[in-house]
């Protein structure tokens, strides 16, 4: 059997000749040929619904302009502060707070309250997100209920910039920004793992050891 | 809709998620690999979507980006390796029972890979999608005697890869 079709049977499988036109002797050629054509699977296709939020997370990152994610690494990555608090210590640690406090207060612009107790066993970790044109932004997680009133950032010096200080308990927290009240926006920089509902949430580690707060 | 305007595009992917996921399928051979294709094609649109010309067809400018990107990948993997060229035999007991059915389907996928990715386009897009010649070198800008050359050549190759199924 010759592998190369008959051209009119090649017009016959682009639909252009009916069976009818051919000659008879080229039927079989044409019905075996056709066969192949029935062969086609066209069931349709659904993606993922997850595709939707990693399309959706690269894009925000992506948004950033290349200055302004500068600006947000070097205030991402140096600036976590890490503290161990010992019950003993608490004391002396709050009163100092108190002061540092005092001390902003009078040079700068009334920084948001961090809303989240410092536990015994916590660590001081600095929220940063670059959202130029918000009004209002705030971190909502799993240490804090998603309650997103309790943890707001403030403008922090660069243009679009906003920042917190939390103190977490040790532990992995998955967590996520509320921008405007109405956007949830996930921390580009942190790793994010699935919420259950076709959502992502970014996650933060924070160990009691040295090397405090970190990504996963 | 304006460049950057995250939450509008975000109703672009929603919308168009699905419209090419059977064109990426049959043209990379697996679910998986459309789905990195589709993700990385409307990343790919949203860098680049000030070349938009016409915004209400973003649709066939998407599309592009997808085959392009569909075409790249083929390619790649041509260059990795020899494929499967191996001629696919089917059991032939039951010429046309659903058995044979869908073996002869599988086949037929297998078999689609063996061809070039300019011809299994012009394949897939007819065959698959549906679509006339005439939409097809609309679609791509190609001319319709080059679209059938293409095909015919790929009718040749399938033949002769399935010729013990047919």
């Amino acid at each position: 059997m010759t592998t190369v079709l008959h051209p009119l049977v090649k017009r016959f499988l682009d639909g252009e000749l009916r069976l009818a036109d051919l000659p008879p002797e080229l039927h079989a050629e044409a019905r075996a040929a056709e066969r192949l054509l029935g062969a086609v699977d066209r069931a349709p296709v659904t993606l993922p619904a997850a595709l939707e939020a990693r399309v959706m997370a690269e894009v925000r990152q992506r948004v950033i302009a290349p200055s302004a994610r500068r600006w947000w690494h070097r205030l991402a990555e140096p600036w976590e502060i890490r503290l161990r608090l010992r019950p003993w210590i608490l004391g002396p640690a709050l009163a100092a707070a108190a002061v540092l406090v005092l001390i902003l207060a009078r040079s700068q612009p009334p920084v948001p309250p961090v809303a989240v107790a410092a536990a015994p066993e916590s660590v001081y970790v600095r929220f940063v997100l670059y959202a130029p044109g918000a009004h209002r932004v705030s971190v909502a997680g799993t240490f804090n209920q998603w309650d997103a009133t309790t943890a707001p950032l403030a403008p922090a010096g660069a243009a679009g910039v906003w920042a917190t200080t939390v103190a977490l308990p040790v532990g992995q927290h998955q967590y996520a920004f509320l921008v405007d009240g109405r956007r949830w926006v996930n921390d580009p920089a942190a790793p994010m793992v699935d919420d259950g509902f076709g959502r992502r949430n970014s996650v933060v580690a924070v160990t009691a050891g040295a090397a405090g707060a970190r990504a996963l | 809709m304006l460049a950057g305007d995250t939450e509008q595009y975000a109703e672009l992917v929603h919308r168009y998620r699905d419209r090419y996921a059977r064109f990426a399928t049959r043209m990379l051979g697996s679910v998986d690999e459309a789905e990195d294709a589709v993700q990385d094609a409307f990343i790919r649109a949203f860098e680049q979507l000030r070349q938009c010309r016409d915004p209400d067809n973003f649709a066939g400018w998407f599309f592009l980006i997808l085959r392009n990107r569909c075409l790249a990948e083929r390619r790649r993997v041509a260059r990795a390796g020899p494929g499967t060229d191996a001629v696919v035999v089917l059991a032939t007991e039951q010429a046309d029972g659903p058995l044979v059915q869908e073996e002869r389907r599988r086949a037929l996928q297998q078999a689609l890979l063996g061809l070039t990715p300019e011809q299994r386009e012009v394949f897939v897009l007819k065959h698959v999608e549906d679509l006339s010649y005439e939409e097809i070198a609309g679609r791509l800008g190609a001319t319709i005697p080059s679209l059938k050359m293409r095909m015919h050549r790929a009718y040749d190759r399938l033949r002769e890869r399935l010729k013990d199924v047919l």
